[in-house]
C-alpha cells in the first residue's frame, strides 16, 4: 500500500489527478461546508460570545458582564435547572416503559414471523406524523371534556373530570404518555431488526442445553443485540432530553410555566414567533443558558459513547 | 412422544394466543388516538363538548371540513399550497445534497475528509436550544433575504442532512468499484462518474431519502413558525393549525382543529401507506450503521 502511494507521488500525472479529485470533492461539498461554517459554527460561537454580555438584541446597549450570566444561573435563578429536572423526570418515566414495551413487542414479533410486518408498520405509524399534530391530538384527548376523562369516568377510575394541566405532575404524565405513544415504534423497529439478525442456531443450541426462556433472553439474546441496543438507548435518551414541540403544543408549560422541558423553555422564552411578551427577551442571559445546554448535550453524548465503549471492551 | 407433541402443540397454541393478545392490545392503543381524531372530525362542536366519552359521531357531518375551507385565519387551500411548495423544494434540495455528499464521502480521496466527516457527524449532538436563530436571521437579512418560507428554503440549501448522507455513503460503498474504474477508462472524471454512473444506481436510497425529507418538511413546526411569524400569509398547514390552537377561541374550535389535523395527517399517512418499505429501509439502514 505504501509502495503504491510513493509511486503515485513520484508520478506528476497522478499528482495532478489527485489535485483534480480533491478540488471536485470540495466543490461537491461546498454548500454543506459553507453551511457548516456560516449556519452552525458561527451561530454557536455567537451564542457563546453574547453569553458574556448583558444584551437584549440592541448592540449599542450591550454591556460586557463576564461570567455574571452564568453566576446568576447557578446561584440565583434556578428556573433553567428546574426545567432540566422536568426533562430528566420525563426521561426516567418514559424510557423504561418505552424500551421494555418495545423489547417485549419486538421479541414477540420476531417469533411470529408471518404477521409481524403488519403490526410493526402500525406501531411505527405515530413516528411518521408531525410531533406538533401529536401534541394537538393528545391535548384534545386530555382536555377537560376529553375522551380520556370520559373513559376513566365510565370505568369508575375517577369520579369527576380531572384537569390534566392543573398540576406539574399530571402535565408531565400527559407529556410522558404522549411521548411514549409517539416514539415506541421506532424502538420496536430497531430492536426487531437486531433480533432477526441473531442466527437461529444460537437458539437451537441453547434449547438443546435446556436453557429456560429467561436465561436465553438475558444470557444470549440481550448480549447478541447489545450494539443495537446501545444505539437505541442513546437515540432515545437524546430524543427524550431534547423534547420540544410536543411540550409547546400539549401543555405549553401549564400550569404557569411549570411543565416545560429545557428546549421548550428556551424556545418559549427566547425564540421569535414563540415569545409571549412583546419586549425583547434578555438575550445575553439566554445565550448563557443556550451555551450551557450545548455543552451539556455534548458531554452526555461523549460520556455515553465512552462508557458504552468501555463496556464493549469488557464484554 | 405423541403425547408430548400434543402437549407442546397446546402449549404453543396458548403461547400464540397470548402473543397475539399483546400485539393486538398494543395495536389498539396505537390506533386509538388517530381513529378518535378521524371520527371526531365528523362531529359537531356541540357533540364534541357534550359527549366526550363517545368515539363514534352520532350525527356525522362534513360541516367541519366546509368550515376550514373558508374559516377566518385558517384558509386550508392556501396553507396546503404553502406546505406543498415548501416541502417539494426541501425534498429536491435534500436529495441532491445527500446524494453528492454521500458519494464524496464514500468514494472521494482528499485531504481533510475524515475531519469534515467528523464535524458533520458531530452535528447530531449539537443542541443549541434555538437561540442560534438570531445570528442566522442576521446573516439572512444582511443578504437581503427577508422572512418567509423562501428564506427558510434558501437556508436549507446550506443544510447538512447528515443521516441521509450516511445512508447514501453506505449505499455507494456497497456498489462495486469496477463500475467507477470502467467509467474512468471511458474518460469520466470524478464528478462525471457520479452523474453518469452512480446517481442512476442510487434510485432506491434516494427514494427513501425523498420520502423521509417529505415527511420531515411537511411535519416541520418550529422553523416555519419562526420564519412566518411576520408573514402569516405564508404559514404552512402545520403552523396554521397550531396558531389556531394558540388563538383565543381555541376552546370552542376543536371541530376545526380536528378536521385540520386530519387534512394535515392525510398526505403523510398516504405516503406511509404507499412507501412504507422506504421508511423502514431508511430506518434499518440506520440501525446497521449504528
Amino acid at each position: 500500500m505504501k509502495g503504491v502511494k510513493l509511486r503515485m507521488r513520484s508520478n506528476p500525472g497522478a499528482a495532478a489527478k489527485r489535485r483534480r479529485i480533491t478540488l471536485q470533492c470540495y466543490l461537491m461539498l461546498a454548500l454543506p461546508i459553507i453551511g457548516y461554517l456560516v449556519f452552525t459554527v458561527y451561530p454557536v460561537l455567537w451564542t457563546f460570545a453574547w453569553s458574556l454580555y448583558s444584551y437584549n438584541g440592541v448592540a449599542v446597549n450591550a454591556r460586557f458582564v463576564g461570567w455574571e450570566n452564568f453566576a446568576t444561573m447557578l446561584t440565583k435563578d434556578f428556573t433553567y435547572w428546574r426545567m432540566w429536572g422536568n426533562t430528566l423526570l420525563m426521561a426516567v418515566m418514559k424510557m423504561p416503559v418505552e424500551l421494555s414495551a418495545a423489547m417485549i413487542l419486538a421479541v414477540i414479533l420476531s417469533r411470529r414471523g408471518k404477521a409481524s410486518g403488519f403490526f410493526r408498520s402500525v406501531y411505527y405509524l405515530p413516528s411518521v406524523i408531525s410531533i406538533a399534530v401529536v401534541g394537538l391530538v393528545f391535548s384534545n384527548l386530555f382536555s377537560y371534556f376529553g375522551v380520556f376523562n370520559g373513559i376513566l369516568m365510565r370505568l369508575g377510575v375517577i369520579e369527576a373530570e380531572v384537569d390534566w394541566f392543573s398540576s406539574k405532575a399530571l402535565s408531565l404524565t400527559a407529556l410522558t404518555l404522549a411521548g411514549i405513544w409517539n416514539t415506541f415504534g421506532v424502538n420496536v423497529m430497531y430492536l426487531l431488526a437486531a433480533l432477526t439478525n441473531v442466527p437461529a442456531e444460537v437458539y437451537e443450541s441453547a434449547a438443546l442445553d435446556g436453557a429456560s426462556g429467561g436465561a436465553v433472553f438475558f444470557r444470549i439474546t440481550l448480549p447478541m443485540i447489545a450494539p443495537v441496543f446501545r444505539t437505541v438507548l442513546l437515540l432515545s435518551l437524546i430524543g427524550t432530553l431534547s423534547v420540544n414541540e410536543i411540550v409547546l403544543v400539549l401543555t405549553n408549560g401549564a400550569p404557569g410555566g411549570q411543565s416545560f422541558s429545557v428546549m421548550s423553555y428556551l424556545t418559549r422564552q427566547f425564540v421569535p414567533g414563540f415569545i409571549s411578551s412583546h419586549n425583547l427577551p434578555p438575550l445575553g442571559y439566554g445565550c448563557a443558558m443556550s451555551a450551557v445546554t450545548t455543552v451539556l448535550f455534548a458531554v452526555i453524548a461523549f460520556v455515553y459513547s465512552r462508557v458504552s465503549g468501555t463496556m464493549d471492551e469488557n464484554t | 412422544m405423541n403425547g408430548n407433541t400434543r402437549i407442546g402443540g397446546k402449549k404453543s397454541a396458548a403461547a400464540a394466543a397470548v402473543d397475539y393478545i399483546i400485539l393486538t392490545l398494543a395495536l389498539a392503543l396505537t390506533l386509538f388516538p388517530l381513529v378518535y381524531t378521524f371520527l371526531g372530525s365528523f362531529k359537531s362542536n356541540m357533540e364534541i363538548m357534550t359527549d366526550p366519552g363517545a368515539v363514534f359521531p352520532k350525527l356525522p357531518t362534513l360541516g367541519n371540513y366546509r368550515a376550514i375551507l373558508n374559516a377566518e385565519g385558517f384558509n386550508v387551500l392556501r396553507l396546503l399550497w404553502n406546505s406543498s411548495y415548501y416541502t417539494l423544494a426541501n425534498v429536491f434540495i435534500t436529495v441532491t445534497i445527500s446524494a453528492m455528499a454521500g458519494y464524496v464521502f464514500a468514494r472521494g480521496e482528499f485531504p481533510g475528509k475524515k475531519a469534515v466527516f467528523a464535524c458533520f457527524t458531530a452535528l447530531l449532538f449539537v443542541k443549541t436550544g434555538g437561540l442560534d436563530i438570531y445570528p442566522k436571521m442576521a446573516i439572512l437579512s444582511s443578504l437581503h433575504i427577508n422572512q418567509g418560507l423562501g428564506a427558510l428554503i434558501f437556508m436549507q440549501l446550506f443544510g447538512i442532512p447528515i443521516v441521509n448522507i450516511y445512508l447514501v455513503r453506505g449505499f455507494v460503498k456497497a456498489l462495486p468499484r469496477e463500475l467507477d474504474e470502467a467509467a474512468e477508462i471511458d474518460g469520466c472524471g470524478f464528478t462525471g462518474i457520479f452523474f453518469r454512473v452512480i446517481m442512476p444506481l442510487l434510485k432506491p436510497i434516494l427514494a427513501t431519502i425523498a420520502i423521509l425529507a417529505f415527511q420531515a418538511s411537511w411535519n416541520d413546526y418550529l422553523m416555519p413558525t419562526i420564519f412566518t411569524a411576520a408573514a402569516p400569509e405564508q404559514q404552512t398547514l402545520i403552523v396554521g393549525l397550531m396558531s389556531l390552537q394558540r388563538s383565543d377561541g381555541a376552546a370552542t374550535s376543536w371541530n376545526l382543529m380536528l378536521a385540520g389535523s386530519v387534512v394535515a395527517l392525510l398526505p403523510v399517512l398516504a405516503a406511509y401507506a404507499v412507501g412504507n418499505r422506504f421508511f423502514i429501509s431508511g430506518l434499518s439502514a440506520g440501525a446497521v450503521k449504528g
